[in-house]
């Protein structure tokens, strides 16, 4: 049977509360989930950590601008299959010769023709029952490719290349499917028509505190406090590309192992700011804006 | 069941067709929807495709489900008190809650209602088991165990309808909706006693008993009063003629390119035929090639009938053929920076834009008409410099061409722009008139 439970998250994993019941219904309807959001809004941990945490395996396809439908469910390799053509011939001239040594073909054999067909992550996850499927930032694939899909997930069957095996799952069987998007490209209206459709907000100030707490729970609230004042302060002034969760995680595990006063000085005085803000113009602008007005700044950090 | 429901949301421009009422009806099979909550979440997962769609969603669903229509600028709880379903559920309601209610609280409440799922409710009873067992050590025996009676019969209400078998969901759903539609009795029975959705009866914020979470109705109400949810093209009113005429005369902007493989199966498969005699087959892959700018004028009212109208022309155009398409915002005219959202919040320097590769087509839409002193010079800076960075550029202007000559900033950028009138033959020239640049 499918795993329809209902997931919250787990120790280490805070899972928004509507995410999880939009993660829940396309499960339960075996239906893909597409999450699209801001990066660092822990679009890619949904489906790592259900795996990792209902010990299901999990598949990853990584998508880039060079990615097509072959790479995903499986192509049939032709190169090696070739080679393994040419060492039958060169093995029947050898033995001819009355050579006795053969060369070896690595067990495969290319009468049969699905020995040399390379199953990509889809052809896995779709021939093993209640995986996991991660296709991760699919906005960053060609226009095509989200297209390819649409036969795939409507029809839960893969034809293999050349070999013309099938690989079919049940509705009950079917792999739990998240994509994610971070929106850099419109997907194609069918395809997002077959997704069960999700939109992860930027988490709140209370969540982050609960995002954090999962993560670093030996922080002092008073660090989180002032970290978290400044962060979103950094998140209001229009960067261009404004700091995440990750970033945010990343400047706390720097700044916590100080004692409490040494970490919100520094904190305040935004050292290490170069895990946060990621490009030229944005640190000149943090400059201009914060460090140039420490005034204006230390009043709204701290709190009275 | 929900035959007007495809009509209703398409007033408010949320296409649902038949595939997402069958879907709604398998949720509703695999035991997905147990209140009215639950419809909404699993119909915005099926039919809310982005973001931007979230708060027309909303406004359809509160609409036909719960008849409260939502006008343009009213707030939701304002909607929400002056519907005919809110004063009936409050007078059904009375009762339980007793009258030291503020008006917010009671908004809230309602909202909390409507928007409560079966996964609510789940984690309620899920509570009831937690708390049942801890009961051995509980010191304050007396206090607790009413509050634990009076818990325990709400809930053992609550499983009763979580129960439900989906054919008595489905009766239960039309016999309200026919209720709701008859003139007469508002559409109190959604919620509430008659409803389908059974905490009505529970009350169960009042007890201690909050269910955990959010509460969706948090959401709703973020939804529909955040701006940000209502960006400038979706209540448009489109000419959907005019639109894909307009359209048609942008295909002109498509570049072909083409690229030669090495085609390593055919090469193969060819020189096995031939008995190991491998000769390179070449492919050619054709490639279309679009990268637009898009820099809109969003300021001020002078400009507000438009952006709309060009909006769905290029989000069209992307979703038939850009493969690259981004889209800025600006105010009356350019200084230094570019908006990349519509509320010019996050911003971008023309020095930046001007990095990007020259091929990009940049179209820029405004109406050019605003004070001479603002068109200064930073400003005609930026034009040139985008002028002679991107040679594929064109401004398009929605006023009538007649009118250009009576203002003294369109003739000022008309010379530093080639300008066209926002119009499918004004569009087509300004394509022509970058392509012949091309060569």
């Amino acid at each position: 049977m499918a795993e329809t439970d209902f997931w919250t998250g787990s120790e280490r994993y805070l899972c928004d509360r509507e995410l999880a019941q939009s993660f829940h219904i396309a499960r339960t309807l075996g239906m893909p989930l597409l999450i699209e959001g801001e990066p660092g809004t822990g679009k890619t941990e949904l489906p790592i950590q259900y795996a990792k945490d209902k010990g299901l395996e999990l598949f990853v396809y990584p998508t880039g601008s060079k990615s097509n439908v072959e790479q995903f469910v499986a192509r049939f390799d032709h190169v090696k299959y070739l080679r393994d053509s040419q060492i039958e011939i060169l093995n029947s001239q050898r033995e001819e010769k009355g050579l006795k040594s053969r060369l070896s073909t690595g067990g495969r054999n290319p009468e049969k023709l699905a020995d040399y067909v390379a199953k990509g992550p889809a052809a896995k996850a779709y021939s093993t029952p209640n995986s996991v499927l991660l296709i991760d930032e699919i906005d960053k694939a060609p226009r095509e490719f989200p297209n390819d899909l649409l036969y795939a997930l409507s029809h839960r069957k893969f034809i293999m290349p050349e070999s013309n095996e099938i690989i079919e799952v049940s509705e009950a069987n079917m792999p739990a499917i998240v994509i994610t998007s971070n929106r850099e490209q419109e997907l194609p209206t069918a395809f997002k028509g077959r997704c069960i459709y999700h939109y992860i907000h930027f988490p709140e100030a209370d969540t982050m505190r609960e995002i954090i707490a999962k993560h670093y729970p030996k922080v002092e609230d008073r660090i989180v406090d002032v970290a978290l004042d400044v962060f979103y302060h950094l998140r209001r002034i229009g960067l261009e590309r404004s700091p995440t969760t990750r970033e945010l995680l990343n400047w706390l595990k720097y700044v916590k192992n100080y004692s409490t006063s040494e970490a919100v000085d520094k904190i305040q005085k935004l050292e290490g700011l170069g895990t946060l803000i990621k490009t030229q113009t944005d640190l000149e602008r943090v400059q201009q804006k914060i460090l140039n007005n420490p005034m204006d700044f230390n009043r709204r950090s701290t709190p009275n | 069941m929900f035959e007007k429901l495809p009509q209703k949301f398409k007033e408010y421009e949320i296409p649902v067709d038949v595939r997402a009422l069958l879907l709604l009806r398998k949720a509703m099979d695999r035991n997905l929807v147990k209140t009215i909550g639950d419809i909404y979440n699993v119909l915005k997962g099926i039919v809310v495709k982005n973001p931007d769609m979230m708060g027309p969603f909303t406004k359809a669903y509160y609409d036909y489900f719960l008849n409260i229509k939502i006008q343009h600028g009213d707030r939701l709880s304002d909607a929400i008190l002056r519907s005919e379903t809110f004063k009936k559920w409050k007078e059904d309601n009375l009762d339980r809650m007793g009258d030291d209610l503020s008006t917010d609280d009671l908004v809230n409440l309602f909202l909390d209602e409507v928007h409560m799922t079966h996964y609510d409710i789940k984690e309620v009873l899920d509570g009831k088991t937690l708390w049942d067992n801890d009961r051995g050590d509980l010191e304050d025996q007396e206090s607790e165990d009413d509050l634990l009676e009076t818990a325990r019969r709400k809930l053992d209400k609550m499983a009763d309808y979580s129960d439900l078998s989906l054919e008595e969901l489905l009766e239960r759903l039309q016999e309200v909706m026919d209720r709701q539609r008859s003139n007469h009795s508002g559409g109190s029975h959604w919620i509430g006693t008659g409803g389908i959705s059974p905490y009505g009866h529970g009350g169960a914020a009042k007890d201690g008993l909050r269910v955990g979470g959010t509460g969706g109705g948090k959401m709703a109400r973020k939804v529909l009063n955040d701006r940000k949810y209502f960006p400038v093209d979706l209540d448009a009113i489109i000419n959907d003629n005019n639109v894909d005429a307009a359209l048609a005369s942008l295909k002109g902007i498509i570049e072909e390119s083409a690229r030669e493989d090495l085609d390593i199966p055919v090469t193969i498969k060819k020189g096995l035929k031939r008995g190991g005699l491998f000769i390179p087959e070449i492919k050619s892959e054709k490639e279309d090639k679009l990268q637009v700018l898009l820099m809109i004028d969003n300021g001020g009212y002078s400009m507000d009938p438009y952006i709309r109208v060009v909006q769905t022309l290029f989000r069209k155009m992307k979703t038939r053929f850009a493969h690259d398409l981004e889209t800025y915002y600006f105010h009356n005219t350019i200084y230094d920076r570019v908006f990349s959202d519509a509320q010019r919040i996050k911003s971008k320097s023309v020095e930046q834009i001007l990095k990007k590769d020259p091929n990009y087509r940049v179209f820029i839409v405004g109406d050019a008409a605003m004070a001479a002193y603002e068109l200064n010079k930073p400003s005609i800076e930026s034009y040139r410099a985008m002028k002679s960075h991107f040679k594929k550029i064109a401004w398009l202007n929605p006023e009538p061409q007649k009118y250009w000559a009576h203002t003294f900033t369109t003739m000022v950028i008309k010379e530093l722009i080639p300008m066209y009138p926002l119009s499918p033959k004004g569009i087509e020239e300004a394509v022509r008139g970058m392509n012949r640049k091309l060569n």
